[in-house]
């Protein structure tokens, strides 16, 4: 319905003061509209990711700050600004000479005294950064050296959510995230702008459930009216900006109803201006806390006033609950107060038929609804003659009470939408804004209209403090789309404006080609990803939460990847579910290269912690051939020891583990022969077993043949074996066996001559010693064949 | 937003975390080294677990050795000696550090060594007082005992050019931190020192066909060769097409691109895209975020900028952290 045309950014400056109104930008394409934003706009729009302080009133300080400053360069003259920051924990100094000059942050340390001697710097995972602060040498003795403090650059927490609630809300939208780029990968390109908002409902719904659950009747339920207000949970400022995304970005089907989207809005949120100027709903809560104790309320002249406003701004229960509180209705009243009981109850029943634009109304909520245009109209019209007609009827003149009469014919002008009244009881722009649409100009479509009439409504009520929702939805009411990225990312962090960019480009083609645009000055990225990123880093900065950092990763089709394998590098290996949980991470995502260097550095850590079963474990994992090589000789030292050797249970576990992988080089595969080989020469020393024996044989034998023996070995194996070359039963080798071992010998014994030949620490008479026996068993070979 | 995490023992000079910043090595006056840990990855409370004395003279710098060679951290002591410290299973699991390797020297001292291609062989760069910078290679991936020299120049251009009485007095490198097979090994280094030749900060690369170093690039323009360099830092690179290195000297903080494609003459296209005021006098330190587009950077002023480039490209001071009791 509304059209998303780019349109230059109109000037609401005066009244709301927006920072980015002497920006304002012709319609162009968006590298255009880029390039012709200032730095500081950017800045602020894309880059701003830091220092989002903790408290988020804090940080809506600096905003106001920053807000009245551009205010001041546009008008030349100061607005009244007031600070609503309390928190002491970390003072921003926003400084005005330039606005392009950096935010200073204090970085708090304890027992040091300045000047320090050094500062130095490293950044952790993901946007903490730790400084260690070094203090001057010639300090006294009982000071520290120094200390080193963790600065969280962008932080999740916020004054309005714990951290454990915002742990709960990232884990929560990661189902919903994912589900939304799967679709989005599966949708056609013909599919995509017909019920693509579809899927980004159910998506914003889910999303919204996690921001907490409120009634759609907001707080201000006044159940049994001289109770307390009903205390509900609090609403948040997240889920209120979330709503106002969905409400103008994603929900197609209510296009047309907007102002009663925006109405049942105000409803919820109302609550969350009072906290810094008056509103219809602190009015409201005023007039609870006094209804207690009031013995007869149509005297007083707050009843009528609470009842105006919350007429205003069309929250009509309410106004019929407490019209129905009215004396006249008392049944020991009824006899002479006849008519103004008449009139009261006119009016009520007038207010819950008031024709409303919308599908449904909740069963709580009065009104009559309509879907198409004409039947409410029709039904408008009619309701407006009435209306009419019981203002101008003769029971007003019968009707005695004049606090009645009065307040009663007041709620009749505003339902017949007369402007300086309506002005009168409403006290945010935006509850103007909503009793315009809801008794001036219920037919205002189309975001252009919308702007018109808010610029208006701020002209008549100027506000002194900026709530951060004011910039969000000026900033979608001017089909700005830098502004509600600056809005989202700046006022409601990270999370924020990587979930609700779904929302916006599902909403704005505008929006999504600005969005998806790459940028060649920051290396071809886009804003989407940026934001993901961004938030990608937020989340590992965290040991709970960086986890989830590879859904939003692996969502970015540039330098997701790339940021990925820089974070899983930075994973602390040697604990066990960490190593695990990035290798099945990489697995995952195909990147083997990471994975196997995570696995090597961990085996590495376990060979030099003297772990050396899980080191050969991890590195075999790793597939790091040079090192398991490199293991392989060290175990080469023990080859031609003797066999009663304590240390051969020590390797024998090791080269068991090395095992024979066709994968390890040749020097694994001698080692597994060789502890055959000595494990069959055991036995043959501990009990004399014919088995044992030709076992160690064929053992030897295959040692022998294999290639990748070292030839300084060949001696040691054969002296080792002696015992069996001398067998007394019968010949262990056969002639061709034999002859084998005995050609080995003479290799050995011309190697002998070559200079770089390696002499083996045994008896001189072991050669001698071997080539009688291989020539005894010869033989006997020959012999018994 | 922030929070104190450890205490440092009293006279420590230099700190450096490991990879994971798990760990901190703290180096200090009397020449011990402290090493902090944390068990959980979760919590940021840090312990002393080890206190081992390195030197007589004091700790001007420690650097971890890549995790892939178990953990282990390389000191240069106030009287220019390079060694390196490995921690080991002893007798019964008991985890000490113990000396690696003193490396030889001459006369000349150490400046700065950082290291780097961990992924293939670890290589480790020195840069000496004399000018001279050497490059020493592990021999066996799992003893960091054995060391040979690979390389040995100068920080010139000029392959030709030698310079006999260098003195300098600080030197800064950083290596490429891209990771992978396919990557050539490069860093760049520059230096403070007498010789102005010397100085410009120099992005040198392995030539695998004939095995040694060549100067790819020179990150000063014409005017500002002689400048001298207080730090240089490499960024990640996580898709950008081309490189991004900080140099910081007496004129401010330069941010160059430089191109991965070299020219007919085997050098890289470079190009200085901002010059930021950077810090009241000497830059200290510069690093660079895990994502590659946040620089922050330590100086005399004793205050951390934070550094970062808006969608136009425009680089300018994001945040100042300024220490306050």
């Amino acid at each position: 319905m509304f059209t998303k045309k780019p349109k230059p950014a109109t000037a609401f400056s005066t009244a709301a003061g927006n920072r980015f109104s002497n920006k304002a930008m012709p319609s162009s394409t968006g590298a255009d509209r880029l390039s012709s934003t200032t730095p500081e706009s950017s800045t602020t729009s894309f880059l701003l990711r830091f220092l989002h302080h903790p408290n988020r009133r804090h940080v809506h300080f600096v905003h106001t700050n920053e807000t009245s400053y551009d205010a001041v360069q546009d008008s030349g003259k100061m607005p009244g600004v007031t600070s609503n920051s309390g928190d002491s924990s970390l003072s921003i100094v926003p400084h005005f000479s330039d606005s392009q000059t950096p935010r200073i942050y204090p970085l708090r340390y304890h027992g040091l005294i300045p000047p320090l001697a050094r500062v130095s710097i490293s950044w952790a995972r993901g946007s903490t950064l730790r400084v260690s602060l070094i203090q001057s040498d010639a300090i006294s003795e009982k000071q520290p050296g120094g200390e080193v403090v963790e600065v969280k650059l962008t932080n999740m927490e916020g004054g309005e959510i714990t951290e454990a609630q915002w742990r709960r809300i990232a884990y929560g939208s990661v189902t919903p995230f994912a589900l939304l780029q799967s679709q989005k990968n599966l949708m056609d390109s013909s599919h995509y702008s017909k019920d693509w908002w579809e899927h980004v409902m159910e998506y914003s719904k889910e999303i919204n459930s996690l921001l907490g659950n409120l009634k759609s009747s907001g707080n201000l339920v006044i159940e049994d009216p001289k109770a307390v207000l009903k205390k509900e949970e609090e609403p948040t400022s997240l889920k209120a900006a979330w709503e106002l995304m969905e409400i103008f970005y994603a929900d197609k089907q209510s296009e047309t109803c907007i102002p009663e989207r925006l109405l049942d809005w105000l409803a919820d949120y109302d609550c969350l201006f009072s906290q810094t100027q008056p509103t219809v709903h602190a009015k409201l809560v005023d007039f609870q806390r006094e209804l207690v104790t009031l013995q007869v309320v149509e005297n007083d002249p707050k009843y009528w006033e609470a009842m105006s406003s919350a007429l205003a701004v069309g929250w009509l229960d309410i106004v019929v609950k407490l019209l129905h509180l009215h004396g006249s209705y008392q049944f020991d009243q009824l006899g002479n107060r006849e008519t103004e009981n008449g009139l009261v109850e006119a009016v009520a029943v007038l207010i819950s038929k008031m024709p409303r634009m919308r599908p449904d109304l909740p069963a709580e909520k009065l009104g009559e609804c309509y879907q198409t245009k004409p039947e409410f109209m029709k039904a408008w019209e009619k309701w407006r003659a009435q209306i009419t007609k019981l203002d101008c009827s003769a029971f007003w003149l019968q009707c005695d009470h004049h606090q009645t009469r009065e307040g009663l014919k007041n709620m009749l002008q505003i339902m017949l939408g007369n402007t300086s009244i309506l002005s009168n009881v409403t006290y945010h722009w935006i509850e103007l804004f909503i009793s315009h649409f809801l008794y001036i100009r219920p037919f205002t479509v189309g975001l252009e209209n919308m702007c018109n009439l808010a610029q208006k409504c701020m002209h008549l009520k100027p506000i002194s403090n900026h709530h951060k929702l004011m910039g969000l939805i000026i900033g979608i009411l001017e089909e700005n789309t830098e502004v509600v990225l600056a809005e989202c990312s700046r006022s409601f962090g990270p999370w924020m404006i990587t979930h609700a960019l779904e929302l916006l480009t599902a909403g704005s083609t505008q929006a999504e080609i600005l969005l998806h645009e790459e940028q060649s000055k920051l290396g071809g990225i886009n804003i989407e990803e940026l934001h993901r990123l961004v938030y990608a880093q937020v989340l590992s900065s965290h040991a709970l939460t960086w986890n989830i950092a590879p859904i939003y990763l692996t969502s970015c089709m540039k330098q997701g990847m790339g940021l990925l394998e820089n974070l899983l590098y930075r994973q602390p290996v040697q604990n066990h579910q960490v190593l695990l949980k990035s290798i099945e991470i990489c697995r995952l995502n195909e990147l083997d290269i990471v994975s196997s260097n995570m696995m090597k550095i961990s085996g590495v850590r376990n060979w030099k912690h003297g772990q050396k079963g899980s080191a050969v474990f991890w590195l075999q994992q790793a597939q790091d051939e040079v090192r398991l090589n490199r293991i392989a000789k060290q175990l080469f030292d023990f080859v031609g020891k003797s066999v009663s050797d304590e240390s051969f249970k020590q390797w024998e576990g090791l080269i068991e583990l090395l095992g024979t992988e066709s994968k390890t080089a040749g020097g694994l595969k001698f080692l597994n022969i060789y502890r055959d080989f000595r494990r069959s020469l055991l036995q043959v020393h501990g009990g004399t077993t014919s088995d044992a024996a030709q076992k160690a044989v064929e053992s030897l034998v295959s040692l022998m043949k294999n290639p990748s023996t070292p030839q300084r070995f060949w001696l040691p194996l054969l002296y080792d074996s002696l015992k069996l070359l001398n067998w007394q039963e019968h010949p262990l080798l056969n002639v061709s066996q034999t002859h084998l071992l005995l050609n080995k010998l003479q290799e050995l014994s011309m190697a002998r001559l070559r200079p770089d030949f390696t002499n083996v620490d045994l008896p001189p008479e072991a050669l001698n010693s071997v080539r009688l026996a291989l020539a005894n068993n010869l033989g006997r070979a020959i012999l018994e064949e | 937003m922030d929070k104190t995490i450890l205490i440092l023992d009293k006279g420590t000079t230099c700190t450096a975390w490991n990879y994971s910043g798990q760990r901190l090595a703290a180096g200090s006056t009397d020449g011990t080294i402290a090493i902090y840990d944390s068990t959980d990855p979760a919590s940021s409370i840090f312990n002393c677990t080890a206190r081992f004395k390195v030197q007589e003279s004091s700790i001007l710098k420690v650097v971890w050795v890549p995790p892939e060679y178990g953990d282990a951290v390389a000191c240069i002591s106030a009287d220019g000696t390079l060694s390196l410290w490995e921690e080991v299973a002893q007798d019964a699991d008991v985890l000490l550090w113990k000396l690696c390797i003193c490396f030889e020297r001459n006369t000349s001292q150490v400046l700065d060594i950082q290291f780097g291609d961990s992924h293939t062989c670890l290589k480790l760069v020195a840069a000496y007082s004399d000018g001279q910078v050497k490059i020493y290679e592990v021999l066996d991936p799992l003893e960091l005992e054995k060391w040979q020299l690979q390389a040995e120049f100068q920080n010139v251009i000029d392959l030709v050019s030698k310079f006999g009485n260098a003195s300098c007095s600080a030197a800064s490198i950083s290596w490429n931190p891209q990771r992978g097979e396919l990557q050539q090994s490069s860093f760049v280094l520059g230096f403070t020192s007498s010789v102005p030749l010397l100085n410009s900060s120099k992005v040198w690369e392995f030539d695998q066909d004939h095995q040694r170093w060549l100067p790819v690039a020179e990150l000063a323009l014409p005017e500002d060769k002689s400048d001298q360099v207080f730090a240089v830092a490499w960024a990640p690179n996580i898709g950008r097409p081309y490189e991004l290195i900080a140099v910081a000297t007496q004129k401010g903080i330069a941010i160059w691109h430089v191109g991965s494609n070299p020219d007919s003459n085997g050098r890289l296209l470079t190009e200085k895209v901002a010059v930021l005021s950077g810090h009241d006098g000497e830059v200290w330190q510069m690093e660079w975020d895990m994502s590659g587009m946040t620089l922050a950077s330590t100086g005399s002023d004793g205050v951390v900028k934070l550094w970062q480039s808006n969608l136009n490209g425009v680089w300018h001071e994001q945040a100042i952290l300024a220490p306050s009791s």
